[in-house]
């Protein structure tokens, strides 16, 4: 996870597969965020959620936001954006750990009055994603298909 | 459709496996060989021995000691171990080449076949098999094809993609269906031009053919897993994305369940963080 408050930074994190990263940014202090994180949810391992937060949604989301905060960003304000959650090709599901981090965040932003403001999400496609602190601007590489803004 | 041709006449384009890589790793299948018949052989190649080195004193074999010399490398090793520096430190070279046709970051291909092998292992330890010697060569050069088929994966790019996109061809699939071969038939065609053991090639050749695995192959399901997994994770994912098949019955063959995939996952970073060096072998 990186967050920032320089406008000439852009915060990037790459190889999101079923990953996901979340991108968040007051427009008004020009403050924002991005946390990569691996999996769902943190009770899988008591020991990880503690000396590795971040690797999980239920752990990772809050301090993405308790960072930002600390650098002016207010809830209210933030504008959230997410890539990642893809997954294989698989007619089971028992491989889809990107369906169940999207599921964990959606969980937690329900919970917490958060929208989302743009995502892209699922797909057998792997993603690196950009965040320009100057302009809160949210940039996509996406495999196959090229570079988008979110 | 392209004549497969052009891709074998590549095939043998490609560098030899290097003879002193070759010689000492039959050496270290040899219970009764020494030492110093090893240390003849490998002291003439830099990258090895410097490998060695480098490897012995880094946090993944975690030794109190610091080790000076190959002697010193090569005493404190298991001869599984040994074979797996060889082999890493041998074929990194070519998985550090520039593709532009699976467009991976540079040292993206390289990361995928370490990350593959590590959680290659720690499949095998989690359910309970003795790891087979051949597992972590297979894993770390299961997609050695790439390196080959990537101009023509570049040409025909398109043509592949679209074919991907339509939603029932894996990336694998298209390959086979634009080019007439796929880069996992090259990968065991390129193994086999460097004579390596028969059970190795057929891994590379089977990584995503589940389905023609026999019951008693050990390594196989294993290696197909742990690309599976590696490829889930995004790490070393170029253009093909992460289009290929995953099919529940590599989950069933082993009792495990999604939550073992997390945990592996866990895992893996762990692991991943203490091969850093490996990672940037010379």
């Amino acid at each position: 996870m990186k967050v920032s408050d320089d406008p000439g930074v852009t915060l990037v994190t790459h190889s999101l597969g079923s990953c996901i990263g979340v991108a968040v940014y007051d427009p008004v202090v020009k403050a924002g965020g991005l946390l990569h994180y691996m999996l769902p949810e943190s009770e899988l391992d008591a020991n990880k959620a503690k000396s590795k937060p971040l690797m999980f949604a239920d752990t990772g989301i809050p301090i993405l936001f308790k960072s930002c905060y600390k650098l002016g960003a207010v809830k209210g304000r933030m504008i959230v954006k997410l890539a990642g959650g893809s997954q294989v090709m698989d007619a089971s599901g028992v491989f889809n750990i990107g369906k169940r981090n999207y599921a964990a965040l959606r969980k937690i932003f329900w919970r917490n009055n958060v929208l989302i403001d743009g995502e892209n999400i699922g797909g057998t496609v792997n993603r690196t994603m950009w965040l320009s602190i100057g302009t809160g601007e949210v940039t996509l590489k996406v495999s196959g298909q090229g570079y988008k803004v979110l | 459709m392209i004549n497969i041709d052009a891709i074998v006449k590549s095939i043998k384009k490609l560098p030899p496996f290097p003879t002193v890589a070759k010689k000492a790793l039959k050496i270290l299948d040899d219970p009764d060989a020494s030492v110093d018949k090893l240390i003849s052989i490998i002291e003439y190649d830099q990258a090895i021995t410097a490998n060695v080195l480098k490897l012995c004193n880094s946090a993944f074999y975690g030794l109190m000691r610091r080790v000076g010399s190959l002697r010193g490398g090569l005493v404190v090793l298991g001869n599984a171990e040994l074979k797996n520096i060889i082999l890493a430190s041998t074929t990194v070279k070519f998985f550090q080449q520039e593709n532009i046709g699976y467009d991976v970051t540079r040292g993206g291909l390289w990361e995928h076949a370490v990350a593959s092998a590590i959680i290659a292992r720690l499949i095998s330890e989690r359910v309970g098999e003795s790891e087979d010697p051949s597992l972590f060569t297979a894993a770390l050069l299961h997609d050695i094809g790439k390196v080959v088929l990537d101009t023509f994966v570049d040409r025909y790019f398109e043509q592949i993609i679209a074919l991907v996109n339509e939603g029932d061809h894996s990336f694998l699939e298209a390959e086979s269906e634009m080019l007439g071969i796929d880069h996992a038939e090259v990968g065991a065609r390129i193994t086999e031009s460097w004579n390596f053991p028969k059970d190795i090639v057929r891994t590379i050749r089977l990584h995503h053919r589940l389905e023609k695995v026999s019951d008693d192959d050990r390594i196989t399901p294993i290696v197909y897993l742990a690309n599976i997994i590696t490829l889930s994770m995004g790490i070393g994912v170029g253009r093909d994305g992460l289009s290929y098949r995953g099919e529940e019955e590599v989950m069933k063959r082993y009792g495990l369940k999604a939550r073992d995939l997390q945990e592996i996952v866990v895992d893996f970073y762990d692991e991943y963080n203490k091969v850093q060096d490996v990672l940037g072998l010379v």
